[in-house]
């Protein structure tokens, strides 16, 4: 058969990474993934669809009535053979099944956190310790939230100092980007064991 | 071949299918005709690559093995395309598209480029094409 002149064999292979964007319920991780990327849902098989009334705790959150449904998707084209992926990973208990596979050979991930409700991301803090996946936590700055002093913030969430510490505006691109760049920075810095320690094969189900 | 009866017994056993966290969970597999793992047992990573192989029977219409959500995939395989890619393009879910290109990559019709290779950190060139790419944005 003919070959059309872009043959998908002849061009470099693509070569794909991703990040996590995890955080608790309205902390803002779809905000921050459509500030810098073009964002698309992507669906799982499971019944995401839920309702969450009841479920999700809408203190201070009052123009927040609906919970991800799906995984927030985002794309980044760094050049025609690499690309970085953003994923929105819900923080919600329900949804932990998915964090073994998305975290599976993940380069790191982002921990937003939003300083009204602080105590919402320290199982993401966990997990990403407990698996050794680099991480940086990024303060949300809302514009009615109280402000604190990075130090204080830290201590709050009794973190380590080597785990970089942000402040971020997620509906600000350039805020987003300096986010990302402070994470892969920190990677770069680190351990060329952290991945390796969180190497487990996939596995159907659950 | 009309599909044998469907009736909605869920409705008489109550509380067992009624659920709401294993209801919805079956309708997205019926384009795999029920299956919900890959017919190879391999698990694509969710950021695996995969491309179409010319001339890997990619014009075979036989419905029977070729469904209209294999023929999209295998449109949005033209390119090298990741599996996330390839759900989001589609609006299938994950499972079911992990399920679909395993049919195709049987077939031969979709080859894996790269899986996700466990617990791999990438060279410091990679991170550096990354901040580099980010910085640019």
């Amino acid at each position: 058969m003919a070959f059309a002149p872009s043959d998908p064999h002849s061009d470099a292979t693509l070569t794909a990474h991703k990040i996590l964007i995890a955080g608790g319920f309205g902390a803002g991780k779809t905000t921050l993934v459509s500030a810098i990327s073009e964002v698309r849902p992507l669906l799982t098989e499971e019944p995401l669809s839920t309702a969450s009334v009841g479920r999700d705790n809408l203190v201070g959150l009052p123009n927040k009535t609906t919970t991800t449904v799906a995984l927030d998707f985002g794309r980044i084209t760094i050049s025609e053979s690499l690309v970085l992926y953003l994923f929105g990973v819900p923080g919600q208990e329900r949804f932990w099944f998915m964090w073994d596979e998305l975290a599976y050979g993940a380069l790191g991930a982002v921990v937003l956190a939003d300083v009204r409700r602080l105590d919402d991301c320290f199982p993401s803090v966990n997990y990403f310790e407990t698996r050794e996946l680099p991480f940086i936590v990024a303060v949300n700055c809302f514009d009615d939230a109280p402000r604190y002093d990075l130090a204080e913030i830290r201590l709050a969430l009794d973190l380590d100092q080597d785990v970089p510490l942000v402040l971020c505006d997620a509906r600000q691109q350039a805020s987003v980007k300096n986010t990302l760049i402070r994470l892969v920075e920190s990677i770069a810095a680190g351990s060329p064991a952290t991945l390796a320690a969180q190497g487990r094969r996939l596995t159907i189900g659950r | 071949m009309p599909p044998p009866d469907s009736s909605p017994s869920g409705g008489r056993s109550s509380g067992r299918w009624v659920r709401r966290d294993s209801g919805p969970v079956v309708r997205p597999y019926a384009v795999t005709g029920g299956r919900t793992e890959p017919a190879d047992g391999e698990v694509l990573d969710v950021i695996a690559v995969v491309v179409a192989m010319p001339g890997g029977d990619a014009e075979d219409d036989d419905p029977q093995r070729r469904t209209p959500e294999h023929r999209r995939i295998l449109a949005l395989c033209q390119r090298q395309a990741t599996v996330a890619d390839i759900a989001a393009g589609t609006g299938l879910p994950l499972g079911v598209v992990r399920v679909l290109l395993s049919d195709l990559i049987l077939s031969g019709a979709v080859a894996v480029i790269r899986q996700r290779s466990a617990g791999l950190r990438p060279g410091n060139d990679v991170l550096q094409e990354i901040l580099n790419g980010l910085r640019a944005l």
